[in-house]
């Protein structure tokens, strides 16, 4: 076992990937199992060797694509802090958070069994604890719809040239409505600490969602 | 502190005793003033609150709900005969209301004029300007007579594939249908431009000389007519889907 620091092998990006891939299902399955979209475009996948719901619908593929090739350059500088997946209202407020707060270690012990079984593993224990999520939040109202925000670790400003990645993909400074929740109520998914990255995965519900 | 030295000119006891207390004041200390406290003049709770930030274009809103085409009749038949049989039920346009996709209005973004082409450029893969594997999409409906009816013998088709009806599927032009698959691409290109055709996208495989139209399955016989109709295509033209391969010519 070696100790490298982040600059060793291009880590970040490594830890980009393997986070973005990530969070591209944890993405889908949300909106699945929310019920932000229609079933009907939804199919039936497996990854990290469990099932998974992922959309056929190519726009909105292609809409979630778009925005975790955007993030990946913040996550890859260890600049994301959180990456929160919105489900809004019709009004535009948010009615749930799924928060992904993400930490990595300066140094890290980095072994091929460190990076690919056990990160493994503990992506799966994520992705179950989102199936079944359903269980303990409580119905969203009909016609919702979701964003995904970005908290980085600098003012936003200051990272708005490395989320640029694509040309007419632009991104924004978030509304204060669309970050602050009435009375959320918190609801802890799943923590993980590996040796290449921490992360921890909680919802937030607003109490009164009709 | 050193001897201060005071030179005068002499004369005037008064004036010596008024220089001398001059003189000392000059040489008091200063007072000490203390800094007033620094207030930023942004509100403290913004600074330390930052906002995230986000996509300026919405997600793509899916308003109403579409199903599958096999039903639960469908299936049963196809069980028990070992023979699909397409029952009444399960036509689409008759009783099921297809996907809609519209676009939550962004008044973040400046309202595009010609919002037909779309240009994805990604850094590292753009900027050379090549036409070699140029393509475009199409989102809008806008001009274009959407036919949400299938013929019997596609809708045939869809159900004993199990085909979804936003599934995406490829029409393929070779060179079998027009004597110039460069000519066709110019004239496809300025249709889809115009509008001309229901949501979809295409591009031009020069190595392989086809053109590859991708459209959904619902809107496919529509898109295939359409192709044969203003490019004037020859011969038949072949739609195939992921996995399955060549499922209906035209």
């Amino acid at each position: 076992m070696t100790t490298l620091t982040r600059q060793d092998l291009n880590f970040g990006q490594v830890v980009a990937d393997i986070l973005c891939e990530f969070l591209e299902v944890a993405i889908h399955l949300i909106l699945y199992v929310r019920e932000v979209y229609p079933s009907g475009i939804f199919q039936k996948r497996k990854k990290y060797n469990v099932p998974v719901q992922m959309s056929c619908h190519p726009e909105l593929n292609q809409y979630i694509q778009d925005t975790l090739h955007c993030v990946k350059p913040l996550i890859e500088k260890n600049d994301a802090e959180k990456v929160v997946v919105v489900i809004m209202d019709k009004e535009h407020h948010p009615v749930e958070r799924f928060v992904f707060e993400i930490s990595q270690p300066p140094l890290l012990s980095i072994s091929s069994e460190t990076l690919l079984s056990h990160v493994e593993q503990l992506l799966r224990a994520f992705i179950l604890k989102i199936s079944v999520c359903d269980a303990v939040l409580n119905n969203n109202p009909p016609g919702c719809s979701f964003t995904v925000l970005v908290h980085t670790r600098d003012a936003a400003t200051r990272n708005m040239e490395k989320v640029q990645v694509i040309k007419d993909f632009p991104w924004i400074v978030a509304d204060e409505q669309e970050v602050h929740m009435k009375e959320p109520r918190l609801i802890p998914l799943k923590s993980m600490t590996s040796d290449i990255v921490k992360m921890q995965l909680y919802v937030e519900e607003r109490a009164q969602k009709t | 502190m050193d001897d201060v030295v005071l030179h005068y000119q002499p004369g005037s006891a008064v004036r010596l005793s008024c220089l001398l207390e001059q003189t000392e004041k000059l040489l008091e200390p200063f007072t000490c003033r203390p800094p007033p406290v620094f207030s930023p003049w942004f509100p403290t709770v913004a600074a330390e609150h930052r906002l995230p930030i986000r996509p300026a274009k919405p997600a793509p809103q899916i308003t109403s709900a579409g199903v599958t085409l096999t039903t639960t009749t469908a299936t049963e038949n196809k069980l028990q005969t070992g023979n699909p049989i397409i029952s009444a039920e399960t036509q689409p346009e008759q009783t099921e209301e297809p996907l809609c996709i519209t676009e939550t209005p962004n008044h973040l973004l400046p309202v595009r004029s010609a919002p037909a082409v779309s240009h994805r450029e990604h850094p590292g893969t753009e900027g050379d300007g090549s036409p070699v594997r140029r393509s475009w999409s199409v989102f809008t409906q806008k001009g274009v007579l959407l036919q949400k009816s299938l013929s019997k013998h596609f809708h045939r088709l869809v159900s004993v594939h199990r085909l979804h009806l936003r599934q995406r599927a490829k029409w393929v032009i070779t060179q079998q249908n027009c004597r110039d698959v460069e000519k066709v691409w110019r004239s496809l290109s300025r249709s889809v431009r115009s509008s001309g055709f229901p949501p979809c996208n295409a591009n031009i495989r020069r190595e392989q000389a086809e053109i590859w139209v991708f459209c959904d399955v619902l809107y496919s016989e529509q898109v295939g007519r359409l192709l044969k109709d203003e490019l004037q295509l020859s011969g038949r033209i072949h739609l195939s889907v992921h996995k399955l391969g060549t499922i209906f010519s035209m």
